[in-house]
């Protein structure tokens, strides 16, 4: 429908009523009128133009907005593919693109949506319209279709955060009403998520998709499906590998946890995948990863625990020797966990000699004085727990360092008798010292 | 058999060090009475109960360990505080001073001066609450009432007198003592005040003797008991004293850990540390959808059939590509692509 259709529609007095005003019969009429209405759309880069039509179109939009929610019996079978086509119209276009290449999610401000006044209330709309009471999925499956969630996933990549924040109610209860769905949208939402990781790591919408899964994977019936199994281990372990991993991993860490909540012996595998992931250069992941291990030890069961201590406390041995003091004293802060605690003690003769080392050595030589300070309180919680084996892992750290300061003072005396006979050798022959 | 006679030489001189040191011993005792009533006072908010006296020692051991001060400025350390403790009535809230300034004073005497840690560091690591101030006034007190010299007598004198000897004794080379291991024990037992009432002599024999019988070596015995005659120990005090460091050293091998049962320590993080601790929890917003067992009957999807046929294994080696009919073609055709390549 064309701008000048719009205005001829406009002059038709009827339309120009609100739909509280007529008469219950005639409002599904009414209803489907204003709908098409709206198909049209105004450019809102250019601030000046049609003000008026604007703000008429804004103003039926809240209308109809209030009439979903409320009213009853407006729900005919033919407001359907009226809704569906309205909805389409506005809110399916070509995203614009970036405004420059160089784009920093984490650093830059968004472009936000010129058009927002009107699609916040198609959105709004969109919504009470599936939640409302009279609406029926069994004839809405003919609209809603595979095609449409295509294209509503698409639109995920929107810069506008409040964009997606509605995008994300919009998906989560078409994944709820719609059965027949539900395999499609995972297996699109995989492909998303796979492209991200391996082709392009650009993508707006992950956080946003990352809630939904969140809500699905806390509805996974047990046993868990193979199909999920694999998606953690092949999807969302590998999307801890991405750049601009601190815009999702809060909701990323919320669904691993989950899955290791519905099924422990998941726990072994996940903690395996992030260890090898584990960041090398960059330490604001390090504390991420930290942050999100100490979650998975949150509510990890003691015989999955003693499966992956070994390796677990290996690398955690490591951040805690970490020069990037943040790196250290994240990890240091796992000894103030009591539940860590608890399981740490039960296993103290493996773990007390994998930390030990390092834990004695940046005691020494830790350059943060915070640091030294959270050490003293980690070796006390030790010794406290297991006196007989520190006692002996401190007599041979120390022996095994008097060793080393022994070889060092040989080589040394070494070196010195070998200088001196050099000198001798250069003074009996031509009395000359050599230079 | 003139390094016989060196040895006899050596034998001699040890057992009249000996001698002495156990004429004097009795000087560098905490007063009896004192130590009796700190055992029997229970929870008081004004005196000084075993159960803190002890935590405190435990604390000094951390702090001993922690700085690399040796067994010895420990045992001097316990030494000092206990004869204090028992011949001054002070609050509990005075005592983490107290015992700080004993393990400075000990420190000067036994380590070295570069290694010596400085007494705003000993604070800021014991957690302690007074200042560098308090703790030089403390000191000085400390000093004054103890009439403090450098020398004190204690089991670990005994205990290195008693290895020496035994060394010095022993013809083949072939057993000899863990003086390390004595050295643990013996710290061990000090975290108890019940054993500072006994004589330092006693104490190290008693060690001593748990050790010879644990590795059974009947030369050694012969020894340890020519020494408890030398000092005219009489056997109803020795073993009452052995039995009592017995129950001890079952208690600290034994592989029940014990929690900590004074103040919670201070975990003090950095603020941009504490503001991410638990601030990205997040709530979750959406409710749970349930997935049901109908799931899959409805849909029109062709992949729905692959998948519902047996169950696909799950591959725990991660670095295996993307595999199965759940992944799109053309991820799959990379993958496999860069195999090729190298």
């Amino acid at each position: 429908m064309g701008l000048a259709g719009a205005v001829c529609v406009l002059q038709e007095p009827s339309l120009r009523m609100c739909l509280t005003d007529v008469p219950a019969s005639e409002q599904p009429e009414l209803f489907l009128k204003k709908l098409q209405q709206c198909c049209t759309i105004f450019d809102f880069m250019d601030t000046l133009s049609d003000l008026k039509m604007k703000e008429y179109k804004r103003s039926t939009l809240n209308e109809l907005v209030d009439y979903v929610t409320v009213s009853r019996g407006y729900l005919t079978e033919q407001a359907y593919p009226e809704v569906v086509k309205m909805v389409s119209h506005n809110i399916f276009r070509t995203l614009p693109p970036s405004d420059s290449n160089e784009f920093d999610p984490e650093e830059d401000e968004p472009t936000l949506e010129a058009s927002w006044p009107h699609l916040q209330l198609v959105y709004e709309f969109f919504i009470r319209f599936l939640e409302s009471q009279e609406f029926q999925p069994s004839i809405a499956k003919k609209y809603i279709d595979q095609k449409f969630v295509l294209q509503l996933l698409e639109l995920f990549d929107s810069e506008d955060p409040r964009e997606r924040d509605y995008l994300k109610t919009v998906l989560h209860r078409i994944y709820g009403k719609f059965l027949g769905l539900r395999a499609f949208i995972r297996k699109q939402i995989n492909n998303i998520f796979l492209r991200f990781v391996y082709e392009t790591e650009h993508f707006n919408g992950v956080a946003e998709l990352l809630e939904i899964l969140g809500s699905i994977i806390n509805g996974f019936a047990l046993p868990l499906k193979a199909e999920h199994k694999q998606f953690l281990v092949k999807v969302l372990i590998p999307l801890h590998t991405v750049r601009s991993l601190s815009l999702f991993h809060a909701q990323l860490a919320y669904c691993i946890v989950q899955f290791l909540e519905k099924d422990p012996t998941l726990t072994e595998p996940v903690i395996r995948g992030l260890l090898k992931f584990w960041p090398k250069t960059c330490s604001q992941k390090e504390v991420m990863f930290l942050g999100e291990l100490e979650e998975i030890l949150d509510v990890i069961e003691p015989t999955q625990f003693v499966k992956i201590q070994e390796p677990l406390f290996k690398q955690i041995s490591r951040c805690v020797s970490s020069p990037h003091f943040q790196v250290a004293e994240r990890a240091l802060y796992y000894w103030n966990n009591e539940y860590i605690m608890s399981l740490i003690e039960e296993n103290s003769s493996v773990i007390l000699p994998i930390m030990f080392t390092s834990l004695y050595r940046i005691s020494k030589e830790h350059w943060n004085p915070a640091i030294v300070a959270l050490v003293y309180n980690v070796l006390k919680a030790f010794m406290e727990m297991n006196s007989t084996l520190f006692d002996e892992l401190t007599a041979t750290y120390k022996s095994d360092r008097q060793r080393e300061k022994k070889k060092e003072k040989d080589r040394e005396e070494l070196w010195k008798k070998l200088q001196d006979l050099e000198l001798k050798r250069g003074l009996r022959s031509d009395g000359i010292i050599p230079t | 058999s003139s390094s016989r006679a060196s040895c006899n030489m050596d034998a001699f001189k040890l057992m009249k060090e000996l001698r002495v040191n156990h004429e004097h011993e009795v000087y560098y005792l905490p007063k009896e009475t004192g130590l009796m009533l700190i055992e029997s006072t229970t929870r008081d908010d004004n005196r000084i109960s075993a159960k803190c006296r002890n935590a405190k020692v435990e604390d000094l051991w951390s702090l001993t360990s922690f700085f690399g001060y040796s067994t010895q400025t420990f045992v001097l350390a316990v030494n000092l505080l206990d004869r204090f403790l028992a011949m001054m009535r002070i609050q509990p809230k005075h005592l983490s001073c107290v015992s700080l300034s004993c393990l400075h004073m000990a420190a000067k005497v036994t380590e070295e001066e570069c290694n010596l840690t400085p007494t705003d560091e000993l604070i800021r690591i014991g957690q302690c609450r007074f200042t560098v101030a308090d703790l030089g006034r403390m000191e000085k007190i400390v000093a004054e009432k103890l009439n403090f010299n450098s020398k004190a007598i204690t089991a670990l004198t005994f205990l290195h007198l008693y290895h020496q000897i035994l060394l010095s004794h022993s013809t083949d080379r072939k057993e000899t003592l863990n003086l390390e291991k004595l050295e643990a024990q013996l710290k061990a037992c000090l975290c108890r005040i019940s054993f500072s009432k006994a004589k330092p002599s006693i104490l190290a024999l008693s060690l001593l003797r748990q050790e010879i019988e644990a590795i059974q070596s009947e030369d050694m015995l012969e020894i340890a008991c020519h020494i408890q005659r030398h000092l005219k120990i009489a056997d109803g005090e020795l073993l009452l004293w052995r039995e009592r460091v017995a129950q001890c050293l079952s208690d600290y091998a034994s592989p029940e850990c014990s929690k900590p049962n004074h103040r919670k320590l201070q975990w003090i993080v950095s603020r941009r540390t504490a503001q991410n601790l638990h601030s990205y929890r997040i709530v979750p917003e959406l409710p749970t959808i349930p997935e049901g067992c109908w799931d899959e009957s409805e849909s029109e999807d062709s992949c729905e059939d692959v998948m519902s046929s047996g169950e696909e294994s799950l591959s725990s080696s991660l670095g295996s590509d993307a595999e199965g009919p759940f992944f799109p073609l053309h991820i799959r055709r990379q993958k496999h692509c860069q195999h090729l390549l190298t």
